[in-house]
């Protein structure tokens, strides 16, 4: 299903869905995000962004999360279709 | 024998509520030796046997980066756990097993409990208990917690469990795959070499962290004598791994654990169906782009006013309780050191403590209310925009709202934000966030110097300045003292849940009785402190006794009538102790204090009892609410407004005789927002942070930022014409 080139997550728009390929991040960043379920093939739909816009929230093995740009940009996603 | 179950599970899975149902009233709140994690543990009795339950900080993973992780792992791995029991949020499942997946390597039995069970069901998951429990190896309960459902199945369960009756667990653990697990191996032999490093925890375990590049595993490695054996097997690991499996070995961990997870996940559950939960409907309104932001602005100006016209209330009958029981002890004892110590020191002292309690408990309350309904959470992702600008967190903004009800449980609170650099900045900088007894200050001051309209404003202003500052020494602290990244911000936003009313009170009471024990001693003993500064020694003078003795008599045989008696008699006692206090040691210290405060409270020179107001604010540091008590000793006037008057004694004895001006007098409420926290956030710093440094450096900060404000304030005050 995998369709384009790997982005990062936060170039994904509200009801996008994306296919984890890579976590950039490093340190304890990493570690943590590995914990809450970013690993290479799970699945995530971008649900919305703060009323701020900034941070995106997102849903992932069946939970809501919310992470920052800081962070989502260092991941890799590609894009599924919905 | 008594045996010790650890409650072990994520944040938001109903560990708190099950433990509560489990223990009832029977549980204490503590520490964890030398971290600042709170430490809950109760017992309950079933059949005779006694067990008791420690529940853990509820934790995504073990692995010890958080100051709650590793109080997590390090007890977990503790021989002090007899049984593990996991509990796992029904609805959340997959994420849930993460966590087990580490519990299982610990080597001890482990039991689970699946919460929530409605809320899965709602969501159309149904959950095969019998395979669950294969497939985990260990006895699966399905529970609701907050409605005490299979509490005494559990209870039991748990009896047997520890009398060894149950034979259902059985060793189960990821497997890892071929390759890793060969490593794995490997890793253990070298660990074996090491008796102590052996028995410290499963060597198995201790081989996965270190896979994972976990520091406090290293840190344990490096002091074993089998570091240099345990590390080049580690390299070589790591050597064949990363390039044969294409990730890191920290990659590659998580992946097996969350293959295991899902697999299991796959085997005994239904998928959800797709329909809307009831959480995105609301979480479409309340963190909606347009209504998101008003909707929390109303729920925190609901909270504060709640706190403050229901917590006014009992404060008010506190107040006044204390207040007759003083004048009852000062009518029956007679004049003198002892009934001093208690009508000015010690009963002053604990009504001073008391009379927070309920603002406290109260704004506790709706907190916990929030969080426990999950919208907390929302608020800091509403919010984290703007924090983040402060160099702070979406969950500083807890705090900092309130900072402004009191900085003790602010401090408190700062607890939710797991890295320790944004918790300590957070920390140094609530407070510059106004407190309510900063409130009282501004009250006295404002209503003295201002009009209505006018004091309103300022009061107004003082409360936003605090906030301005907060902002701009979080992000001088940030850039100062922490150039490393800022801590990632990966919070769950878990679902709507309808909270336990017993939760919420157990919560407010818990709260209390910690501001009683960890602020309240310190805010009652320094009362005490102060009374002995402002009394001594003129209070143990004899000749000024005995005086102040013969004058009463001499009024007494007048025979006056009662009135004019009553008021004879008061303006005997005002200039007895108005002798103590003006020639006591406080007064000595204001003297000598003074020229340093000139360019704020005196520019120009022509104060002469401009000392007063530097023991109104030494006694201060103390609590800021007893600044105005301690200047209504020292003018010797009452705080209380006489019936139809606007101002009270207190506050004609500074507009006529303390020489402040309006502007002067502003500068005493920028000083007093700034100068100090009180004594019991001093304590709560010191505590939260584990240093006496930080505590320090925050009265530091504090008065030289408070002084070169109130300064500002009166140089750029004259140069704009106001006197």
């Amino acid at each position: 299903m995998t369709q384009n080139l790997p982005i990062p997550l936060s170039l994904l728009q509200p009801g996008d869905q994306g296919e984890v390929v890579e976590v950039q991040a490093q340190g304890e960043v990493r570690q943590r995000l590995l914990e809450m379920g970013f690993i290479r093939g799970a699945r995530l739909r971008v649900e919305k962004l703060a009323p701020l816009g900034d941070p995106m929230e997102l849903v992932i093995k069946g939970y809501h999360l919310s992470l920052r740009r800081d962070e989502s940009s260092c991941i890799l996603v590609s894009r599924v279709a919905g | 024998m008594t045996l010790t179950i650890a409650l072990a599970g994520n944040p938001n899975c109903g560990k708190t509520t099950l433990f509560n149902a489990l223990t009832g009233a029977r549980h204490h709140v503590g520490n964890w030796p030398g971290v600042t994690v709170e430490r809950r543990s109760g017992t309950f009795e079933h059949e005779g046997s006694t067990m008791e339950v420690v529940d853990l900080p509820g934790t995504y993973s073990l692995s010890a980066r958080s100051e709650d992780e590793r109080v997590a792992s390090q007890f977990l791995a503790s021989p002090e756990v007899d049984l593990v029991l996991n509990v796992l949020d029904a609805s959340n499942l997959e994420r849930n097993l993460y966590l087990s997946t580490q519990l299982l390597e610990l080597g001890k039995p482990v039991a689970f409990v699946l919460n929530m069970v409605d809320d899965a069901e709602n969501r159309g998951v149904r959950i095969d208990v019998p395979a669950l429990e294969l497939l985990l190896g260990g006895p699966v309960l399905p529970t609701v917690g907050n409605r005490e459902q299979g509490i005494t199945e559990l209870k039991a369960l748990l009896a047997a469990m520890a009398r060894g009756e149950s034979n259902r667990c059985r060793r189960i653990t990821v497997d890892y795959g071929h390759d890793i697990e060969g490593e794995l191996t490997k890793l253990q032999a070298e660990i074996g070499r090491d008796e102590v490093l052996k028995a410290a925890m499963p060597p198995r375990w201790l081989a996965l962290q270190l896979l994972e590049n976990n520091a406090e595993a290293k840190r344990l490695v490096a002091e074993s004598h089998a570091s240099e054996a345990i590390r080049q097997q580690l390299a070589k690991s790591f050597a064949f791994l990363e390039p044969h499996l294409g990730a890191d070995g920290a990659t590659l961990v998580a992946e097996r654990r969350y293959g295991f997870a899902h697999g299991l996940v796959k085997e005994v559950a239904t998928a959800a169906d797709d329909k809307r939960t009831p959480t995105s409907r609301l979480d479409a309104v309340l963190t909606n782009r347009v209504v998101g932001i008003p909707i929390f602005l109303g729920i925190l100006a609901l909270m504060y006013s709640l706190s403050f016209i229901l917590g006014k209330i009992p404060q008010d009958w506190i107040a006044a309780g204390f207040k007759a029981l003083s004048g009852f002890a000062e009518a029956r004892l007679p004049a003198g050191e002892l009934t001093s110590l208690l009508v000015d020191g010690v009963i002053p002292g604990v009504s001073a403590v008391i009379v927070f309690l309920p603002v406290i408990m109260i704004l506790m309350g709706c907190i916990a209310f929030l969080e426990d309904t999950g919208y907390m959470a929302r608020a800091a992702f509403i919010m984290d925009r703007l924090m983040h600008v402060m160099g702070l967190h979406g969950k500083s903004f807890i705090p900092l709202i309130m900072g402004s009800g009191c900085n003790v449980p602010a401090i408190q609170a700062a607890r939710t934000i797991e890295s320790r650099q944004d918790r300590l900045i957070t920390m140094l900088v609530t407070p510059l966030v106004s407190c309510s007894a900063r409130l009282q200050v501004y009250i006295v001051i404002a209503g003295t110097f201002f009009t209505p309209f006018k004091a309103a404003l300022a009061i107004i202003a003082m409360h936003f300045l605090g906030l301005a500052l907060a902002v701009l020494m979080g992000r001088m602290l940030r850039s100062a003292l922490f150039s490393g990244p800022s801590s990632p911000f990966v919070m769950e936003l878990p679902p709507y849940r309808l909270p336990v009313l017993k939760a919420t009170l157990i919560h407010m009471w818990e709260k209390g009785s910690v501001f009683l024990t960890r602020a309240g001693t310190t805010i009652f003993a320094g009362a005490t402190l102060i009374w002995f500064l402002s009394r001594y020694p003129g209070i143990a003078n004899r000749e000024w006794t005995l005086e102040y003795q013969q004058k009463r008599q001499a009024v007494m045989v007048l025979n006056l009538p009662p009135a004019e008696s009553e008021e004879h008699l008061r303006s005997l006692q005002l200039a007895h102790e108005s002798r103590i206090v003006n020639t006591s040691l406080a007064a000595r210290l204001g003297q000598k204090v003074e020229p340093l405060l000139r360019p704020i409270l005196d520019p120009d020179h022509k104060r002469a009892e401009a000392w007063k107001d530097v023991i109104a604010l030494t006694a201060g540091f103390v609590a800021k609410e007893i600044v105005v008590s301690t200047m209504a000793v020292i003018h010797q006037a009452s705080e209380e407004p006489k019936a139809g008057e606007r101002l009270s004694p207190l506050q004609v004895a500074l507009r006529d005789g303390s020489g402040l001006t309006p502007l002067t007098a502003l500068a005493f409420m920028v000083f007093t927002l700034i100068y100090t926290p009180c004594l019991g956030t001093i304590a709560m710093i010191r505590r939260e942070a584990g240093s006496w440094g930080w505590a320090a450096f925050t009265v530091g900060y504090g008065l030289i930022l408070g002084w070169g404000l109130a300064w500002l304030t009166v140089v750029s005050g004259r140069a704009l014409g106001f006197a």
